[in-house]
């Protein structure tokens, strides 16, 4: 992942269903681990655990859970590992020769517009992680499993390889429409997603650089490695990119807005 | 209040983003986006001004009223100190 080496050893078939259902597009030989987990289940308690050295092993209760905290700790890892890249809390696609993040707190849509926006033309980097490179705004792909919270809309239907745990969808690699992009994407554009119940149809509202980077800012998960507190990071990519607040409303045509915005003219 | 001499804090980031002043506040764990407006009158927020001095400058700079910029000043700074922005809480 990012150009380090993470093997996971799964102890029993249960967890590593899990792990393959989640992390498959990025198996291949690690050559140099950088990060080395066992993970697997106590045979007493059933209980899912979560082992890696320099830590106190992690438990939990459920597959949901042991993959949540599994997520987390990687991400966590990953930053220390690529503190060079600007994390942003974001999902990832590519259109074109370009990239757009979608920029939400958790619970705030991200994963389901990914999805949609999957069968739409665009082509999936992440659904959880915004690695951006300050130097060249590349940013790079994460390109685990998408994880929805809840099911999508009847016209976005999952498929039946969906991996259910007990919190989240998992729609493996395999299963996204247009498969994963492999490699670093320039950022063209950044959708800081709103959700209003009362909005009758989704509406784009273009950000001033200033308003777009305390956003970005907001949503870094690694400020403090960089330069300046992290600012002037945010302030790089907000000034690269076009910056848009959509309110998202139905999600075909939240995925129509979207798309259009991101081919009207500069 | 008219006669407040406020100052902004001075253990905050600032940077200057087209037009826009975005203002971090680690000890808060906050980040604000000042418009133009509003960065105008927290930059001359220096402890030494008074409100109506800054009013007065706004009425200088633009196309504003005196009573009006006098409000939008007053109006500014009750925002910055909620914001925990000013060092000076005003009354």
């Amino acid at each position: 992942m990012l150009d380090r080496g993470i093997r996971v050893g799964c102890q029993e078939p249960h967890s590593q269903a899990l792990v393959t259902a989640a992390y498959a597009p990025m198996r291949g030989d690690p050559g140099v681990t950088d990060l080395d987990y066992i993970v697997g289940r106590d045979g007493a308690q059933a209980a899912f655990f979560i082992q890696r050295a320099g830590r106190e092993p992690l438990t939990a209760p459920d597959d949901g859970t042991f993959l949540a905290r599994l997520d987390e700790d990687v991400a966590i890892e990953l930053q220390k590992l690529r503190a060079d890249l600007y994390f942003i809390h974001a999902a990832v696609l590519k259109r074109a020769d370009a990239a757009v993040m979608l920029v939400a707190p958790s619970g705030g849509g991200k994963s389901t517009l990914c999805w949609a926006l999957l069968h739409h033309g665009f082509r999936y980097l992440s659904d959880e992680l915004g690695p951006v490179d300050l130097r060249t705004l590349d940013i790079h792909p994460f390109p685990r499993a998408l994880a929805l919270k809840k099911g999508p809309p009847a016209s976005y239907p999952l498929p039946s390889k969906t991996v259910r745990t007990s919190r989240t969808l998992h729609v493996t690699a395999a299963d996204i429409p247009g498969g994963t992009i492999r490699g670093p994407a320039p950022l063209s554009t950044v959708f800081f997603l709103t959700y209003d119940p009362d909005a009758l149809a989704p509406s784009v509202r273009r950000l001033t650089a200033g308003e777009a980077a305390a956003r970005l800012y907001a949503n870094a998960l690694n400020p403090l490695a960089h330069a300046g507190e992290g600012l002037d990071g945010a302030i790089r990519i907000a000034t690269a990119s076009r910056c848009f607040e959509l309110t998202t409303a139905e999600l075909a045509s939240t995925c129509a807005l979207l798309t259009a915005t991101m081919e009207r003219p500069l | 209040m008219v006669g407040d001499r406020p100052k902004r804090r001075s253990d905050v980031s600032i940077r200057e983003v087209e037009g826009d002043t975005v203002v971090l506040n680690r000890a808060a764990e906050q980040i604000h986006r000042l418009n133009s407006t509003a960065s105008f009158i927290w930059h001359r927020c220096d402890g030494r001004r008074t409100v109506r001095d800054i009013a007065d400058e706004l009425t200088g700079t633009f196309d504003v009223e005196p009573e009006a910029a006098n409000e939008a000043v007053v109006a500014a700074l009750r925002q910055l100190d909620q914001l925990g922005l000013l060092d000076h809480t005003l009354g």
